[in-house]
């Protein structure tokens, strides 16, 4: 037999609906009963099982891509000579 | 004198950015000393204006929004008390600088997000099988390709939307901050962020689905 789609099932919840509440969902901001219908989704759907894992390693990547502003993927990117000069004269008139 | 132990060897000053390097440096500030500001501009401007062109990739805004940022930095120094890093203390204030700019320079019109959210079948259902990734959740802190691919599709996302993201993700600021900041109720700051993350998933997908078939 093939692999159940997801429409085959019934849900309270449509795909939908479930990409809707994820952020609640991994912020634990839904309500026990919601919770459940959520999980029970889930344990019959695996596209959105697929998304909610994809959804999860987009939000780390996102954090490792941009941890070091000036670390080794960018290592201290020139600032114009003209602009420090700007800065520092700003102060002076800001004294 | 005072001025020279900015070319003095690092154990004499403190390695740069450490904390006996970081007081020293601030005492000097605090004491108007000249070349303590050129240190500290000539220091910190790299990663500031590389924080700030992630929120305005327009090279004269990003300039502009550092000075900006610089100048806060000199009327606050005397309140700074410390209970962050000097670094971490610059970061926020070129971070607020950014918004700032973004808020009073003219709105530019952004994409629509529509186009980069996931789509479904009529009945609400998903209509495709989709990709798998099998990238391993913390890949891209020893692939820097990887990370400079996430970046790229970062700078992407619909101006509004990348600001959220940025602020909630990367700068973990609370969803009541960054309501504060850009005036937005915190609600609407939950939808943005929900659309940017999934609107960042599609846009990653297409490169890391394909790999992870
Ligand atoms: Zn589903």
């Amino acid at each position: 037999m093939n692999e159940p789609r997801c429409e085959e099932h019934r849900h309270d919840l449509t795909c939908r609906e479930i990409c809707e509440f994820m952020m609640a969902f991994l912020d634990g901001e839904l309500p026990p009963e919601e919770r459940a219908v959520f999980e029970e989704h889930l344990s019959l759907c695996p596209p959105c099982v697929q998304y909610l894992d994809s959804y999860k390693k987009t939000i780390a990547l996102g954090k490792q891509a941009m941890a070091d502003p000036c670390g080794i993927d960018a290592p201290r990117p020139p600032v114009p000579d003209d602009l420090v000069k700007a800065i520092l004269a700003a102060r002076k008139k800001q004294a | 004198m005072l001025a020279d132990m900015a070319e003095s060897s690092p154990t004499a000053a403190g390695t740069p950015g450490s904390a006996t390097d970081e007081a020293g440096l601030l005492a000097r500030l605090r004491a108007g000393d000249d070349a303590a500001y050129e240190e500290l501009v000539v220091r910190y401007a790299p990663q500031l204006l590389t924080v700030i062109r992630r929120y305005l990739p327009e090279e004269h805004d990003a300039q502009d929004a550092l000075q900006e940022a610089f100048l806060s930095v000199f009327k606050a120094i005397e309140r700074f008390q410390g209970d962050s890093s000097l670094a971490t203390w610059l970061h926020r204030i070129a971070v607020n600088s950014a918004l700032m700019r973004l808020r009073t320079r003219r709105r530019r019109p952004e994409k629509a997000i529509e186009d980069l959210l996931p789509r479904f079948a009529e009945d609400g259902h998903r209509a495709d099988p989709r990709a798998v990734w099998s990238i391993r959740p913390d890949e891209a802190s020893v692939n820097r390709e990887l990370r400079q691919m996430v970046r790229a599709a970062i700078d992407e996302l619909p101006e509004s939307y990348r600001t959220i993201l940025l602020l909630r993700d990367i700068e973990e600021r609370t969803t009541e901050e960054t309501a504060d900041l850009l005036k937005l109720s915190p609600a609407n700051v939950k939808t943005r962020l929900h659309r940017a993350r999934q609107a960042l998933r599609e846009l990653l997908d297409s490169r890391l689905g394909e790999t992870a078939r």
